[in-house]
């Protein structure tokens, strides 16, 4: 059994909450399938959207250098990190530079691959998560169990007794979302007055401008970046697109892909940094992904925007939650990445799969996601992670298969008993 | 070498076949034959109050009346009198909290999904996030149907940063319920003018 299994197991304990998991993210399919619907152009957006991704990752030299190239025209700090130990030392250095001793932050899965919130805690600098969802399980000392909706896996009561517990809200008892999340909203409000620095993911890189754009629903990426003095902005190097033109067919796609909305609330575009503001830093980050380019089978990985949809429509995803996964993301393209990042430790994930390829046919960048968790199976012996009992069953049979008289002899063999069950009648 | 010229050989030694880029001219994106109608209805979805102002309403007038007991009212714009600060000359960005409700201005909407394109237009652009309530005056005129319309037509402006936005901040964070008010603008009122 593989870990991923093992782990499922114990999720599918629980069969009212693991139900109602499966509920939650089927009825996030079924929006996103109501947006796709309402427009008659959805299939070809798909098909230019993958396409533009094949042309920027196949031509992403020359786009991270137009785009490092307008940004510091913009006036902006680029760094290029090369592995995530790199990252941490280049956001430390800039936080040091300029004294900071708490910043804000919107949710980025990036600094979460690279375990920048540890590293920068071990120095002493407070980071505030300032997402809601990722907020709560940082306070709970919890990894994202989704890349879009990281606090899924917790109910109200749940949340309601943390923000008891650390003082977040007032009322003993009462958990109901909107007072909780009013009651965050109070909380997050003075960070965001008394930080130092703001950090933000980003969504997209626009090689033809220099602009870092960030979309989401609850206004932190610009709450963050609006009162500090600082931004820093990191992203993985295939984040970056050509022009305008190219993120408005993104734009299109993310949000109806990701939650069902047909956009997010806001979609930020920062090319600069704000008056009496220090300049914007910008940090490129490789960590494996230069080397995952070249890559026959498995490059593709890389056209992924991170919208969560083949989570969400994932029948193994959805009944068995984030955790049972062993890379950070989990889900059809957690599964891939976490092979890319690392085969060997990665490789009970790939078990995690129907083959029903319903994640390929939501992607709205086309990734073959099931086509390419299928080819990493047939790679497992190669990475000595096959389990034991499959190899011996998998050899065995291929050697029956290519010699016929042992083929002849091991089906005569079982063809006896059988014949001797005498169960049809005739017989 | 540096990282970048180490990163970039990587990258340039990795790529197997470049692949062309596709024309954008055949999307046949969705037009409406009544722009304005399609916008108000996708803001009203996104959580938007949208309220179209007739010609020459005193526009204090309007926010008054929308927001009677509003204390703090924050804008640079030249026809709100009653703004008590301006994110022009406020000495930072932290004083515009407590705002009761903010002012700007939007470029244009988008039919398609409620967005309104807002360049940065005044020193502080917190006043766009920090405002429990943000009014949004908007030319009736300026509605674009799509995206693709829209991303050829922004412009970020001096101050080199702008937002789309679409209703009130939310989350459904909490147990896939959605709540109006997460980290910025509880509320949001297009004034159509």
């Amino acid at each position: 059994m593989s870990k991923h299994s093992k782990k499922a197991k114990g999720f599918l304990k629980d069969a009212r909450y693991s139900e109602w998991h499966d509920a939650t993210f089927w009825a996030v399919r079924e929006k996103r399938d109501g947006m796709a619907h309402g427009l008659p152009e959805w299939e070809r957006l798909r098909e230019k959207a993958s396409k533009i991704k094949l042309h920027t990752l196949s031509h992403l030299d020359q786009y991270l250098e137009q785009f490092a190239s307008q940004a510091e025209k913009n006036g902006a700090i680029v760094h290029w990190a090369a592995d995530a130990e790199d990252f941490n030392n280049i956001v430390f250095g800039i936080l040091s530079e300029h004294g900071v001793k708490k910043i804000v932050k919107s949710k980025s899965m990036l600094t979460e691959e690279c375990g920048m919130n540890p590293f920068l805690e071990s120095k002493g600098i407070e980071v505030v998560e300032t997402d809601l969802g990722e907020r709560i399980i940082q306070l709970l000392g919890q990894a994202p169990s989704h890349i879009v909706m990281p606090a899924v896996h917790l109910t109200p009561d749940q949340v309601g007794e943390l923000f008891e517990a650390e003082g977040i809200s007032n009322e003993p008892g009462n958990h109901d979302p909107t007072y909780l999340t009013y009651r965050a909203r109070l909380s997050l409000r003075k960070e965001f007055l008394t930080a130092g620095a703001g950090m933000t993911g980003a969504n997209f890189g626009i090689a033809a401008t220099g602009d870092i754009v960030v979309c989401t629903n609850e206004g932190n990426a610009d709450m963050s970046t609006s009162c500090p003095k600082l931004h820093i902005a990191a992203l993985g190097l295939e984040k970056v697109i050509p022009d305008y033109d190219s993120l408005a067919v993104f734009q299109r796609l993310l949000c109806r892909s990701a939650t069902g909305q047909p956009t997010t609330t806001y979609t930020s575009h920062f090319r600069t940094a704000r008056p009496g503001a220090a300049p914007m830093h910008i940090i490129l980050v490789d960590n494996g992904r230069s080397e995952w380019i070249a890559n026959p089978e498995h490059w593709q990985t890389l056209k992924c925007i991170r919208c969560g949809s083949c989570m969400n429509t994932c029948p193994v995803y959805r009944r068995s939650g984030g955790y049972s996964y062993s890379y950070f993301i989990p889900g059809p393209v957690g599964v891939n990445l976490g092979m890319l990042r690392n085969a060997k430790a990665h490789s009970g994930n790939v078990s995690a799969c129907t083959l029903c390829l319903s994640c390929q046919s939501v992607c709205p960048v086309k990734i073959n996601l099931g086509e390419q968790i299928y080819q990493w199976r047939q790679q497992l012996p190669a990475f000595g992670t096959a389990p034991l009992g499959k190899r011996t069953l998998c050899e065995g049979m291929s050697m029956v298969y290519d010699h016929p008289l042992l083929y002849k002899t091991a089906t005569g063999v079982i063809k006896k008993p059988f014949h001797s069950l005498k169960l049809d009648k005739d017989e | 070498m540096s990282n970048k010229d180490d990163i970039l050989g990587r990258i340039r030694s990795g790529i197997r076949e470049r692949y062309d880029m596709p024309s954008l001219g055949d999307l046949q994106a969705t037009v409406y034959d009544e722009p304005l109608a399609a916008f108000k209805a996708s803001s009203e979805a996104t959580g938007s109050k949208v309220v179209e102002l007739a010609p020459e309403t005193d526009i204090d007038k309007a926010i008054r009346d929308l927001f009677p007991d509003a204390g703090v009212i924050a804008s640079n714009l030249p026809e709100v009198h009653i703004a008590t600060l301006n994110p022009d000359t406020v000495g930072s960005a932290q004083e515009l909290n407590g705002t009761d409700v903010g002012v700007i201005r939007g470029s244009f909407g988008v039919a398609e999904n409620g967005c309104i394109w807002i360049p940065q237009s005044m020193k502080e652009k917190a006043v766009c996030f920090i405002s429990e309530n943000l009014v949004i005056l908007l030319p009736k005129a300026a509605i674009v149907n799509n995206m693709h319309e829209a991303y050829r037509q922004i412009d970020l402006g001096e101050y080199g940063y702008g937002t789309f936005i679409s209703g009130p901040s939310k989350t459904a964070d909490i147990a896939q319920t959605l709540v109006m008010g997460a980290q910025a603008a509880r509320s949001v009122t297009v004034l159509l003018v």
